[in-house]
């Protein structure tokens, strides 16, 4: 045996498991991307409806954007040099949101609905930001999650311009300015390593 | 009473492998090495020494025409893991 205390080994697996906790970074990109799409296409639905001009269907972007995300997504998982249980698990709660919200989108824009499709797809934005927010332990997230349900709720008694700001607010607050801190953070992390 | 320490996973290096291991799904031998600070052969040697005693499983492939080379921790591993933890309770609980 090494000449090795039993103080040292406890001090070695904390070192070691905060390491690998540390190691689980990312570079917010998906989720700077994603808020800045929805809080454009956002606004100008809500510049088309306000000011009575067609920009052409803009939410097309959403589906545009999917191959940037797959791209980041691989890039950022070869980077990082290993997998992680909860990667995976929220790897598959957003996959399913965007089966879901693909599926609605469908949904909507195939059937007549009554009432906003607005305060469905902001309930739906709370879902797995809230539970990333929880997985992470990461409070912008959470507090982003919270508010999209506080906006679907609100939409629920609001007109449709109103709706289309509170979607806007769904998409800075869930993912834009939490995206931007996430960047923020990976470049301070990057530093701390220089 | 104490209990006696493994002496696979009492190994500054090998313990500082499995701790990582735990606390991940799958990682590549050049994360291992970059949290370890371990040089390439003295890894390669404990890794060994790991899958020998069926800790870990070691599996290699290509990526983009380079060799990659993925570790993760097995359930024996990680029984022998809480074991060597709880045994080390037992030496800082006295």
């Amino acid at each position: 045996m090494e000449n090795f205390s039993e103080q040292d080994s406890l001090r070695l697996i904390t070192e070691m498991i905060s390491k690998a906790k540390k190691s689980y970074i990312t570079k917010g990109y998906a989720s700077i991307m994603w808020g800045s799409i929805i809080v454009f296409c956002s606004l100008v639905t809500w510049a088309e409806i306000y000011f009575k001009f067609n920009a052409g269907d803009v939410w097309l972007l959403t589906i545009v954007a999917i191959i940037p995300q797959v791209y980041f997504g691989i890039k950022e998982n070869k980077e990082r040099g290993f997998t992680s249980y909860e990667g995976d698990t929220l790897s598959a709660v957003w996959l399913a949101f965007g089966i879901s919200i693909f599926l609605l989108s469908y949904y909507f824009g195939t059937h007549k609905v009554d009432g906003d499709s607005q305060s469905v797809f902001m309930m739906l934005y709370a879902i797995p930001t809230f539970i990333t927010g929880r997985v992470t332990k990461f409070k912008p997230m959470i507090c982003g999650g919270i508010f999209c349900w506080v906006a679907s709720f609100t939409s629920m008694f609001t007109n449709i311009q109103i709706d289309f700001f509170l979607m806007a607010g769904c998409g800075l607050f869930a993912w834009l300015i939490p995206g931007i801190m996430l960047y923020m953070r990976y470049k301070k992390s990057v530093q701390a390593h220089v | 009473m104490f209990k006696n320490l493994n002496p696979i996973l009492h190994s500054q290096l090998r313990l500082a492998i499995v701790s990582l291991l735990i606390s991940v799904k799958e990682a590549e031998f050049v994360f291992l090495k970059e949290k370890t600070n371990a040089s390439a052969g003295n890894l390669s040697v404990q890794l060994n020494k790991l899958k020998e005693a069926n800790y870990i499983e070691i599996n290699k492939q290509f990526s983009n025409n380079y060799p990659q080379t993925l570790c993760r921790i097995t359930q024996i591993g990680v029984a022998a893991f809480e074991e060597y933890v709880s045994a080390l309770k037992s030496y800082t609980n006295n």
